[in-house]
């Protein structure tokens, strides 16, 4: 069994801490709690040919009140940007930060699109996500609260990690 | 260490634990249970070594031991985190410290702290959230009816999905023709205000326009110059609600820069103002800039004034704000207005204050400054703080420039709303200049603000009522006497008959954008009179002047082509007149435009040459023809030796770069004899003719080509 490292980072208030807790309890809560600084949950997951023990690092939303900090990526084998597809400025915020880590890291990388049980309220084009998407190893629309794509979305990080 | 010392010095807690090697440590205090959830190893054991049960620690212990090796006192922190044992959820962070020669690792608990901190960020991370939907909302719906407007001056052909958007969008919005007659009032606009469309209620946008009117200062200047304002009105409808708008209002104009429409966005904040009152920080604070936000200027504003004591205040707006977030984008903007504040409040002193109170707007209450010059001097350091460039985060540079307006109390006015209205004029005033300027309030400004209101809408209407007129000035070959090229100047009749001279109207047509439509019409213009003029003058070319802001339109090479085509005159009739300043400020638009015409034969000159800043290097890379030596040169020739070397100058330098030279202003024998000697051999000015209007100058070819047959 191998343990891997991964990151989840992301602005405030895209649902990080609720995909973990979707992913590794099955719940879910609608009230918005922030986090502050970093919770490590680990989880087993179990493909095909392997059992990776999945360590994962919920990192504080990055914003004006917290900034990245490269030194919470050492050792990791993965991460996973964060966005909400209710608000714009969440992938313009989401890219940024992509951009940061880019200057430290060359993990490979996916963008989770979230809250896709809440109807899409950002005024990206397809071609634009697209466009986005391209600098990700792969990208997912997920649900930290119906759960959709969110088992799928961890097992495909999980595996990424072992490439 | 004694657990009462411990207790005395506040350490409460924590666990403190002694280094001795590696991962094994000593237990000097610990009293609480959780730490050995984490650390069960230590448990009934006074020496014990971590067996790795927290993955944030071990991550820790990497930083920490380099620490510990190199350092010989101080400590680093880990961080907070939070642990999930089997029972709780602890809040902790270590802390790695060297003390002594000795090596420490202290494990706090924060509970009470985390909670504390958490009250706070999530309120304001709350805001944030809210605020971002809001903005975004506003944002993509300007954009696409701006769009969409500019290409459908009539509403009538508004296509379906824009409807739809405006139809269902969350916020109100309303779109007016420009004599704020509603056109579109849609569902939301009726929500906000808690009415329906029942001919008996008010409608929202009159409500509206109310509330704008009654709680801004800026709104005659607002709707009066056609100016796009966004900020925060408070909607009081007793004895059921009140409410906090959030409103933006943009006009859209039409190519010829009139006004055809305006679109009023509003929509509900009170949300996000309920987040502010829980901090009572982020009521009264800025969350972009941290400064105090537009609510603390006037409370501010109201206090210093009841001190009755004489001050200022300056009204500060940023330059072409609008660009600069096209250009960058909105965080880059607000980076760039982060910047500023810190820049400005190095500028002023501890007593003074500086607020945010709009979008790209500052008020400065300036308490100790009682005469002007006090406050010239703070605008001085204003302005030179802006001259370093300021970065955006993916580090491209961007120059800015200000627009600043002082008013001063009580000699001015003697309460907040004149005063701050008057700032605002001067404000507006200062955006007349190119560069950072500030303008005091005087009772001329206003008026000469008035004035220039309605210069503004007669010239608006100019190019309708057909009241331009093209003269054109005789550009003579001083060894012949003949004419060699004529210059296209634009003459304004108003309809008094009365001429409007060009210094007067052609920056205004300048800063409103009119000089595109103007400077289109002249180019027509000159070509239709080629035209004419060819069946005497086959070879004559006409010149015609290009402002900067024509330059900046992408549409122009395109537009010069189809009136070469439509009037079907050789391109290289015509000549393209730019002045040294268009040339540094635009260069790489500048150079693209001079190639393209170059290459279908259009000539080109540099007018006002040896005023500007003219590097000899843009001079050889770009394809120029003449120099027009300036006409300031040539006035005190008689009287000036350093004029005269200047004009030597000019024209050797011409003839070493194989460029013409024209010489701009001859009013006399002397000055014209003077250029000859010195081989410039074509000019300009009252000696040979003045401008003309085109049947006068269409005569003195006919009599010029009698008089050479005779």
């Amino acid at each position: 069994m191998f343990q891997k490292k991964i990151c989840l980072l992301g602005p405030s208030g895209v649902g990080k801490t609720s995909l973990v807790k979707q992913f590794v309890e099955g719940t879910f809560s609608e009230k918005y709690l922030t986090t502050i600084g970093v919770k490590v949950d680990k989880k087993l997951v179990d493909l095909a040919v392997e059992q990776v023990q999945l360590m994962i690092w919920d990192l504080e939303g990055i914003d004006r009140y917290c900034g990245f900090q490269p030194k919470y990526l050492r050792g990791a084998s993965a991460y996973a940007i964060v966005t909400d597809h209710t608000r714009s400025q969440s992938l313009v915020e989401a890219m940024e930060i992509h951009r940061m880590v880019r200057e430290v890291s060359d993990i490979p990388a996916i963008l989770i699109i979230n809250k896709s049980d809440l109807d899409v309220a950002w005024h990206w084009t397809e071609s634009e996500l697209n466009g986005y998407s391209k600098e990700f190893v792969r990208s997912f629309s997920t649900s930290a609260k119906t759960g959709e794509q969110v088992e799928d979305m961890f097992k495909f990080i999980a595996q990424l990690t072992l490439n | 260490m004694q657990p009462s010392l411990i207790q005395a010095l506040g350490i409460i807690n924590c666990a403190i634990l002694k280094r001795i090697e590696g991962k094994q440590f000593r237990v000097i205090h610990c009293d609480k249970d959780w730490f050995y959830s984490i650390a069960p190893e230590a448990k009934d054991s006074e020496v014990f070594e971590f067996a790795g049960n927290s993955a944030y620690l071990d991550d820790f212990f990497i930083d920490a031991e380099e620490f510990w090796r190199n350092s010989s006192e101080g400590q680093i922190h880990s961080g907070i985190w939070s642990e999930q044992t089997e029972d709780q959820l602890l809040r902790l962070e270590a802390l790695a410290a060297v003390s002594n020669g000795d090596s420490y690792l202290v494990i706090n608990n924060l509970e009470g702290e985390y909670q504390k901190q958490r009250k706070t960020l999530q309120a304001a991370r709350e805001l944030l959230i809210s605020n971002d939907k809001v903005l975004a909302q506003h944002e993509y719906i300007h954009e696409r009816l701006d769009q969409v407007l500019r290409e459908n001056q009539t509403l009538q052909t508004l296509q379906k999905p824009i409807k739809r958007v405006i139809e269902n969008a969350d916020i109100g919005v309303v779109i007016t023709d420009a004599q704020l007659n509603v056109i579109i009032q849609n569902p939301n606009s009726y929500s906000v205000f808690e009415t329906s469309d029942l001919p008996s209620e008010a409608s929202p946008f009159k409500k509206l326009l109310e509330l704008f009117k009654n709680q801004c200062v800026e709104f005659e200047r607002v709707i009066g110059t056609s100016s796009r304002w966004h900020g925060e009105l408070f909607w009081h409808n007793p004895p059921y609600s009140s409410k906090w708008l959030k409103l933006a209002l943009y006009p859209v104009t039409d190519e010829n820069q009139n006004l055809q429409h305006w679109i009023f966005i509003f929509s509900d904040v009170s949300r996000v103002k309920y987040l502010l009152q829980r901090n009572e920080k982020l009521n009264l604070y800025d969350n972009v800039t941290n400064l105090p936000n537009r609510q603390f200027f006037w409370q501010k504003l109201e206090y210093q004034i009841e001190k009755a004591k004489p001050f200022f205040i300056v009204y500060l707006d940023v330059k072409h704000f609008k660009q600069i977030n096209e250009l960058h984008g909105h965080q880059a903007g607000d980076q760039i207005l982060v910047t500023l504040a810190e820049r400005i409040q190095q500028c002023i002193s501890t007593k003074d204050l500086c607020a945010r109170v709009g979008g790209n707007e500052f008020g400065i209450i300036l308490t100790d400054c009682k005469e002007q010059n006090d406050c010239v001097e703070v605008a001085n350091r204003l302005i030179e703080s802006i001259q370093p460039p300021f970065y955006t985060a993916s580090k491209q540079k961007v120059q800015i420039g200000l627009n600043l307006g002082a008013a001063h109390f009580p000699s001015d006015a003697s309460n907040s709303e004149d005063l701050m209205k008057f700032a605002d004029l001067a404000m507006f005033s200062a955006k007349k200049e190119d560069k950072s300027k500030l303008c005091f309030y005087s009772i001329e400004l206003k008026e000469a603000s008035q004035y220039r209101l309605e210069l503004e809408s007669a010239l608006k209407d100019a190019i309708s009522k057909n009241q331009f007129e093209l003269f054109l000035q005789p550009i003579v070959d001083l060894n012949t006497g003949q004419v060699a090229k004529a210059e296209a100047l634009i003459r304004w009749r108003l309809a008094d008959g009365n001429l409007t001279s060009p210094d007067k109207f052609i920056p205004i047509a300048e800063q409103t954008g009119l000089i595109v439509p103007i400077g289109k019409w002249v180019i027509s213009r000159a070509t239709e009179m080629l035209k004419v003029i060819m069946q005497y003058e086959p070879e004559l070319k006409i010149s015609v002047n290009l402002s900067p802001r024509q330059v900046a339109d992408r549409h122009l090479f395109d537009f010069v082509t189809q009136a070469i085509d439509h009037s079907g005159v050789p391109a290289k009739n015509l000549e393209l007149e730019l002045t040294e300043g268009v040339l540094i400020d635009n260069y790489d638009k500048v150079k693209l435009l001079l190639d393209q015409v170059r290459n279908i034969g259009i000539s080109t000159s540099i007018d006002d040459f040896g005023t500007g800043y003219s590097s000899l290097s843009y001079l050889q890379k770009l394809p120029i023809d003449n120099l027009k030596i300036d006409r300031s040169f040539i006035i005190d020739l008689e009287q000036n030796e350093n004029d005269k070397a200047i004009i030597l100058a000019v024209i050797a330098m011409a003839h070493s770069l194989k460029l013409g030279v024209v010489a701009e202003g001859v009013e006399n024998q002397y000055q014209a004899d003077f250029l000859l000697d010195n081989r410039c051999t074509v000019a300009q000015g009252y000696l040979f003719s003045r401008p003309l209007p085109f049947d006068e100058f269409c005569e003195l070819l006919i009599a010029k080509k009698h008089a050479n047959k005779n």
